[in-house]
């Protein structure tokens, strides 16, 4: 009898142990599976705010390259002012279906096999789950999950992240998705071997998910290989955003998204 | 009988605990060492309170930890699996004890903490990294992070746990 009550004790301690052990991993794969509202991770209110504390204490050493790369693009953007034309403005507003917010980064991973960013925007300033974030250089990721003043943003350096790139000069449709190995480098998906691709060939987002506009810079190819009975390259692309040191981004609203998401969910179902 | 130094507690919860916030991602060695020195709270929770207890204070720890790295139960699991493991470790190399002991630097020597600490170190990270990764595809990458972020990890809580244990004078 005893040693039936000694079973039953240690056995209460185990199913505490396999009960608890259950729900972390019911928390993994429910947090993997999509842009959920969890309030666990970086976005929430606590996390947050600890995090802008520490990322203010820390800015003032960046100022300097924050400053250097404000210039360049201010540089960037009067290059291209000046080179539209007024033909390029009738177009405008036909064109305005992107709305731009700035945000500061104040968290960022880019070391881990699955990374993150945290801003210091939230819904509040009009981000929602599922929009493009981009800086200067090119694309970083996707928001995925928001509270008031905070958002989550999936790095393009996590590996569940699919990009729908092209590749410029031959305008080959193509998926960039990070392969876990360096924070600089990338795999490039889908390209058919029929297509003469170099090396040193740029890649850009090719607007067909609704999420990122067409023509945002992702990175060049760096290498190449096509086995004989391939039917894709296997190919690598260096990436054009450097995230060991991002400041500042842009997010981006599709303000079409939801039309376009619900056309397209009409002719997959048929 | 239980008698646990509370003070002594809260002065690991915050040391390795709440230090070990901001600098969760920032102590990043050669790309590839990650110091979690937070495991010392757990580790160092007193042996011979309720397995269960502990096993509690390890999932709270534990998710604490994984709100700020985005990473929802994958801290949690490997420190539950730690508190629930840990007393039998410490059985198998400090010998079986009746007695509730408090768990520091003076009680487990020099010797005894790199027995105690590293192997159970290493189990947390074996299974933080792997749980992350999905697997154990890109095992050298892997594999690589997980030794030398347990090398990493056990020098911090084991220099921390050296530097916080109260003088001892021998006569």
């Amino acid at each position: 009898m005893q040693n039936l009550l000694l079973f039953l004790y240690r056995f209460r301690t185990f199913g505490l142990f396999l009960l608890l052990e259950g729900i972390c991993v019911w928390l993994i794969v429910s947090y993997n599976r999509r842009a959920n509202a969890s309030f666990l991770n970086s976005s929430n209110a606590l996390a947050g705010a600890i995090n802008a504390f520490t990322n203010n204490t820390s800015d003032y050493f960046d100022l300097q390259k924050v400053n250097n790369e404000l210039l360049e693009e201010n540089k960037q953007l009067r290059i291209q002012i000046a080179n539209s034309n007024l033909l390029h403005a009738n177009h405008d507003t036909i064109n305005t279906t992107y709305d731009f917010y700035e945000a500061k980064v104040i968290n960022n991973t880019y070391r881990r096999s699955m990374n993150y960013l945290t801003l210091d925007r939230g819904s509040k300033d009009g981000l929602e789950p599922g929009m493009a974030v981009i800086n200067q250089s090119g694309v970083v990721g996707q928001v995925k999950a928001t509270t008031p003043n905070f958002a989550t943003v999936i790095s393009l350096l996590h590996r569940n992240l699919l990009i729908s790139s092209e590749i410029k000069r031959t305008q080959t449709l193509c998926t960039v998705q990070w392969d876990g190995a360096e924070p600089k480098g990338a795999a490039l998906k889908f390209v058919p071997r029929h297509i003469p691709v170099q090396i040193g060939d740029t890649v850009v987002t090719s607007g067909y998910n609704a999420v990122f506009p067409d023509g945002i810079m992702v990175g060049i190819i760096s290498e190449l290989n096509l086995a004989d009975n391939d039917v894709f390259y296997e190919a690598k692309i260096d990436l054009a955003v450097d995230f060991s040191s991002i400041d500042y981004v842009y997010v981006i609203k599709n303000e079409m998204k939801a039309e376009q998401d619900s056309l397209e969910s009409v002719t997959k179902s048929d | 009988m239980i008698r646990i130094d509370y003070k002594q507690q809260i002065y690991h919860l915050i040391v390795f605990v709440l230090i070990q916030i901001p600098l969760l991602y920032k102590l990043v060695l050669l790309d590839v060492a990650f110091g979690f020195f937070y495991v010392g709270f757990i580790l160092f929770l007193p042996y011979g309170i309720s397995r269960s207890l502990a096993m509690i204070i390890a999932f709270f720890t534990g998710l604490f930890i994984d709100i700020f790295s985005n990473t929802p139960g994958i801290h949690a699991s490997a420190c539950i699996f730690l508190a629930f493991s840990k007393d039998f470790w410490h059985d198998i190399i400090k010998g079986e004890s009746d007695d509730d002991i408090q768990l520091d630097f003076n009680e487990l020597g020099f010797i005894g903490s790199i027995g105690y600490l590293l192997p159970l170190i290493f189990i947390h990270h074996l299974m933080i990294f792997s749980i992350e990764n999905g697997g154990f595809d890109g095992f050298g990458l892997l594999f690589s992070k997980v030794l030398y972020s347990t090398l990493y990890s056990f020098i911090l809580v084991f220099g921390i746990s050296f530097l916080m244990a109260p003088t001892k004078r021998s006569l």
